[in-house]
């Protein structure tokens, strides 16, 4: 016993102040990084922020660099690509690569801003329901029905309709109506790890309820949000592009959506006025659907051996 | 000397829909500071739901409906859940059963540490990362400096289990509770284990209550015992005089149920099979106002059926014993 004593004097607060002098051992690798270099190293992963790199920069700098107005009309309508404009005219004559570039702006900005929204509402929703049960659940998974049964899209319709065709409703929108499946996966998954021993145990140690549901809990049901939150970008763009296909979208914001929704009646005779706006929405959500399948595997430590 | 801990009179009840169910009925026992007290007793004897009453982490529908429960004078079961919270984990804290489970999968060792620290004495990032590993060479955890960047699916059971008593211990409590602490590690690990909490226990002078059904472990570290049978309190005293000589017949048949390996000159002394206690502890909701263990008891006669149980009695020095026919003192 007393041998113990001598040998770790560490224990007692006054020597160590001695401890800190010696310098900290530092992890081998910062966990950060490793989580960085295990997701660039996934094929998926790479692809897929190449593809968003990709689409992110045509849709920044693109505009700037290609310097068409995409309302402006250019020249006879339904040139095919490969022409003077380079990807073709559409219905009115308007240069379809401008309206990509352009419309990517726009596209992105409500997904990525719909989906925050989505994630959001959805995991407050859902981590206050699964963490304290009971009424609490019950009022909140109530809530959470009552916006699931609604038509997500005509109820979309219906708040666009009466608050304006604008892109920040449009957002909100989609938002609005897509957090309920998010709502109901973080509190699964939060009635699954709240009786888990560590909960206890770190409620053992002194932590109030807001410390485990954002330090103990959600972290641990991290994963399938992370993928849930990529999937409701994707989802948030298809939205956008339905809303602005059935002429609801901001009609003074070139999308993808509008492209599409203003050609879609010459889609059989001008092919690539429809087709090529779809295309870059298939690549957006492609690309984040990757990168969220390569992020869940990077920060998730138990799948971390895998390396 | 006033003890670290006093429980009295703790009685636990579940509300079930056909009415309320005791759990634990007027349990008491007191613990001081450097002191261990052993609670065993049969799985379903409530020693569990005993820590976590006094953690005040009694699971839903249990609730505590009387009783104090004292921690250094002051009454924690009536105390606000804020005042709770900043006990647990810096007063008392527990260690659990499982260690495979008990860690949290997405933090490093050092980090959950070092986080009761920055909870609960506002250390910062770098000053409680260097008590984490000072706590880890004192759980004598080798290669301290790497662990503390190992993530608890690294580690081994054993190991775990003393990252788990370094967490528990890093704010130096006046109390741990360990609950079958070593119940899932190996036999030689088990040793090393309570080896270490003894060791921690007279540096730290914390007072402990250990849940255990190891009566090797508890005559080896316990200096009191009290004897849990269907959520009432048996027996209790001073370890070696109740495991010499058991009055209760249930402390008995526990000590029954216990290997002795004998080996040499003594191994000729007789080894007679593992005895066993017919019978199973009664489940909650049926257990009977008379000695719940009567129906499991050799020696019950129309006395112990008859009439409710008989409380705690004096049985000599620091003994008491709850039984209508204890065994005769052991001369």
């Amino acid at each position: 016993m007393s041998a113990l004593v001598a040998a770790e004097p560490a224990v007692r607060p006054e020597p160590m102040r001695s401890e800190a002098a010696a310098p900290m051992p530092r992890p081998a690798v910062n966990p950060g990084l490793a989580a960085l270099r295990l997701f660039l190293r996934n094929p998926s992963g790479l692809l897929g922020s190449l593809i968003l790199i990709g689409l992110l920069f045509a849709a920044l700098a693109g505009p700037h660099l290609y310097g068409v107005d995409p309302f402006e009309i250019v020249g006879a309508p339904f040139q095919p690509p490969g022409g003077d404009p380079l990807l073709g005219t559409d219905y009115l004559g308007q240069d379809i690569l401008a309206a990509l570039l352009q419309g990517g702006r726009a596209t992105l900005l409500v997904g990525f801003s719909a989906a925050l929204i989505t994630v959001v509402i959805g995991v407050t929703f859902g981590a206050l329901a699964g963490f304290f049960g009971g009424r609490v659940d019950a009022a909140l998974m109530k809530v959470t029905e009552f916006f699931q049964v609604l038509p997500t899209l005509l109820f979309a319709m219906v708040l666009v309709t009466l608050f304006g065709q604008r892109i920040a409703i449009t957002t909100i929108a989609i938002g609005i109506v897509s957090w309920p499946p998010t709502a109901r996966l973080t509190r699964a998954e939060f009635l699954r790890l709240r009786g888990l021993d560590f909960v206890k145990a770190a409620r053992a140690a002194g932590a109030g309820p807001l410390y485990l549901i954002g330090r103990v809990i959600l972290p641990n049901a991290a994963p399938p949000i992370v993928v849930s939150a990529t999937l409701a970008i994707g989802t948030a763009v298809l939205f956008e592009g339905a809303l602005s296909f059935l002429g609801l979208g901001d009609p003074n914001v070139m999308s993808w959506g509008l492209m599409i929704g203003q050609n879609r009646a010459y889609a059989l005779e001008a092919w690539w006025t429809v087709l090529l706006p779809g295309a870059a929405i298939f690549l957006a959500v492609l690309g984040v659907s990757l990168v969220g399948d390569a992020v869940n595997d990077a920060v998730n430590p138990r799948l971390r051996k895998r390396s | 000397m006033d003890p670290v801990l006093a429980v009295e009179d703790l009685t636990v009840t579940l509300t079930r829909p056909d009415g309320p169910v005791p759990v634990l009925e007027r349990l008491s026992f007191s613990v001081e500071a450097g002191r261990t007290v052993a609670l065993v007793g049969e799985s379903g004897c409530g020693k569990s739901m005993t820590a976590l009453a006094i953690m005040g982490l009694l699971p839903e529908g249990f609730a505590r409906t009387d009783g104090r429960i004292r921690l250094a004078g002051e009454d924690i079961a009536a105390a606000q859940p804020s005042r709770l919270r900043a006990l647990r984990g810096s007063a008392l804290s527990m260690i659990f059963q499982e260690p495979m489970t008990a860690l949290n999968p997405v933090y490093t060792v050092g980090d959950q540490i070092a986080e009761a620290l920055r909870l609960h004495q506002r250390l910062g990032r770098r000053a409680a990362l260097e008590r984490a590993l000072a706590m880890l060479r004192a759980v004598q955890i080798p290669a301290a400096e790497r662990r503390l960047h190992a993530y608890p699916h690294e580690l081994s059971g054993g190991m775990r289990q003393r990252v788990m008593i370094a967490m528990a211990l890093a704010c130096r409590p006046k109390l741990l509770i360990a609950d079958e602490p070593t119940t899932a590690l190996d036999v030689t690990v088990q040793a090393q284990v309570f080896d270490l909490l003894k060791a921690l226990q007279d540096e730290m002078g914390t007072a402990i209550v250990l849940i255990t059904h190891d009566l090797g472990a508890v005559a080896d570290i316990a200096d009191t015992v009290a004897v849990l049978y269907a959520g009432r309190c048996i027996e209790q005293g001073d370890t070696r005089s109740v495991m010499r000589a058991p009055q209760h017949p249930y402390t008995r048949g526990l000590m029954g149920c216990t290997p002795h390996l004998r080996l040499g000159a003594a191994a000729d002394a007789g080894t007679g099979p593992l005895r066993e206690i017919p019978g199973l502890v009664p489940p909650l909701g049926r257990r009977p106002a008379i000695c719940a263990f009567a129906d499991r008891c050799g020696r019950a006669d129309a006395t112990c059926l008859d009439n409710p149980q008989p409380p705690l009695a004096e049985a000599g020095p620091a003994r008491a014993v709850a039984c209508w026919h204890p065994e005769a003192r052991a001369a």
